[in-house]
């Protein structure tokens, strides 16, 4: 028997639901999932982390021999970008950092994604056997095919599935381990498409890397194509359809991603998939290379920058100045002091406030290298 | 902005809670067998692995003036489809065997590496940051992966000799 509650989810509040595996009366077990077949999980929690470090609980706890588990979950602004990604190329860490819009590396492949509440992700968990892609994504078509049988929604053969041969709503990524396998894939339902563009386009100039790219596609929403549908209904068909894929009982799983007594070492994991180190240090080495005009009153000068970050730090740093405008002292000054440090603008920041303490005292030159740090700092 | 969403949400007969079968820690472990019946060569390969000893999931260890050599087999390489990434530990690592090292990406998927042995990681092969597909191209060869130490060199003999690694193959295709 399915039960349908209609909630109001603003951007800044979100309500918390009890997960119904709970008892007041007792303290939560580990999380149990017996006997063949499966099942169907959902997430409480609108927490990018939080729910991607359940898809590494699963992947590493659960016993998918002979089980298909589908594990629902959608998160409040988030980029979210492949294993072996560059952040600084795929997206505009200034703006996000602007919108308070969180950035996560998953533990997949795969290319750049951004979420939000209109963004349904859906996890396939299987054995490593029974791993197959195109097999879910065929589920997911047939399930919206249903649904709106006028609409046009394909896989193709790199995995996305496009609406009317053309706008791309959902993107794929996987992951195998030892024994076991996870597809995840993407399914826009009413993203904000402006916000999603902007966020996605990188301003760095100069990067060189090789890091695995992303492939730019242009995007629709499904509710664009058909107003009637929402997250919710598009869920409900694809849980129906998954159900009788598998011949699973017809109920879904809360899962409430805080809980250690379910989850037991959620927590690290998601600590884990915060640091500093697994979400920038994790870049493959990459190497920037980039000049600018710094004014200041009536003088101005290039200044030419190449840095070479690796693990996510400053590994070699060169400024060029004319000296006219800022003595080379200086420029070198900066530039073997930002070796080591992280290719992080506060840090950036940190440093060069220090620094300016030891230059030299005249207003001039304290302007001069002010401007020059400030964009330093902004290329990061 | 104030979004209306409807959740289809739980049923409320609940079945009492399921119980997990924990994972067997000693399971044996297939790597990447869901591509049955897809022909494989060996003799290419087997002048270079004559010295090659193999774990059931896909890797091979070479040991050379101490040193043992790692990387992936060509059944491994074939199923894993055209390498795009390889993600390597930093020289220096310390590895217990069976741990994770790294991971290989690949159009189908990232895909972790386990190490074979324990040791250290003391070098790590660098020609794979520009030419990912040594990998496919060159499995035995130049798509060698990382060099580590035998801290245990009873290991290699718990490893798969060639024979038994091509029949251990012929049994998980069938």
């Amino acid at each position: 028997m399915l039960i349908r509650r209609a909630f109001d989810i603003c951007v800044k509040k979100q309500h918390v639901f009890k997960s119904v595996v709970s008892s007041p009366h007792s303290t939560l077990s580990p999380l149990n999932l017996e006997g063949g077949g499966g099942a169907i999980l959902k997430s409480l929690s609108t927490n990018v982390y939080e729910n991607l470090a359940v898809e590494d609980w699963i992947h590493d706890n659960i016993d998918l021999q002979g089980k298909n588990i589908l594990f629902l979950w959608r998160n409040s602004s988030a980029v979210v970008i492949g294993r072996h990604q560059n952040p600084w190329q795929e997206c505009n860490l200034k703006l996000m950092r602007e919108h308070g819009i969180q950035l996560a590396r998953r533990r997949s492949g795969g290319g750049t994604v951004y979420h939000d509440m209109g963004n349904i992700n859906m996890t396939f968990f299987t054995n490593k056997k029974k791993y197959d892609r195109m097999k879910n994504l065929n589920m997911i078509t047939k399930s919206l095919n249903k649904l709106r049988p006028q609409m046009d929604v394909r896989p193709t053969e790199r995995l996305d599935l496009l609406l009317n041969g053309h706008f791309k709503v959902s993107g794929t990524a996987a992951k195998l381990g030892r024994t076991n396998a996870y597809h995840h894939c993407t399914l826009l339902c009413n993203s904000d498409r402006a916000l999603l563009s902007s966020v996605l386009k990188s301003p760095c100039q100069g990067l060189k890397s090789n890091a695995t790219p992303s492939v730019p596609s242009p995007v629709k929403n499904l509710l664009e194509e058909d107003p009637t549908l929402d997250c919710g209904i598009i869920m409900d068909s694809i849980v129906t359809e998954y159900t009788k894929q598998y011949g699973l009982d017809h109920h879904i799983i809360l899962i409430e991603p805080k809980d250690e007594a379910t989850l037991p070492g959620i927590s690290k994991m998601t600590q884990d998939l915060q640091t500093w180190e697994w979400v920038f240090g994790k870049t493959p080495k990459f190497s920037v290379s980039t000049s600018f005009k710094l004014g200041y009153k009536l003088s101005s000068a290039m200044v030419t920058l190449n840095i070479a970050v690796k693990n996510g730090t400053i590994d070699s740093c060169n400024i060029k100045l004319p000296q006219h405008w800022l003595p080379s002292e200086m420029c070198e000054h900066l530039a073997s002091h930002l070796i080591g440090n992280k290719f992080c603008p506060s840090e950036t920041t940190r440093l060069t406030s220090a620094l300016l303490r030891t230059c030299p005292q005249s207003e001039e030159l304290h302007h001069k290298w002010n401007i020059l740090c400030e964009n330093v700092a902004s290329v990061m | 902005m104030a979004m209306r969403t409807v959740l289809a949400c739980v049923s409320a007969n609940f079945p009492k809670t399921l119980s997990l079968l924990p994972r067997a820690a000693q399971r044996p472990a297939y790597w990447l067998a869901w591509k049955p019946c897809v022909p494989r060569t060996f003799s290419t390969a087997s002048r270079l692995s004559s010295a090659l000893k193999f774990t059931d999931k896909h890797e091979w260890v070479r040991v050379e003036g101490g040193t043992g050599i790692v990387g992936i087999s060509n059944f491994a390489q074939e199923a894993l489809g055209d390498v795009v990434y390889c993600g390597l530990p930093e020289v220096g690592t310390k590895l217990k065997k069976m741990d994770e090292f790294g991971a290989l990406e690949s159009v189908k998927a990232a895909s972790e590496l386990y190490s074979p042995l324990t040791g250290e990681v003391t070098e790590i092969n660098t020609a794979l940051a520009d030419n990912p597909g040594l990998v496919n191209k060159s499995c035995y060869k130049d798509g060698w992966l990382i060099k580590m130490t035998l801290d245990n060199p009873s290991e290699l003999e718990e490893l798969l000799e060639e024979d038994a690694y091509e029949k251990y193959i012929k049994s998980i295709e069938d």
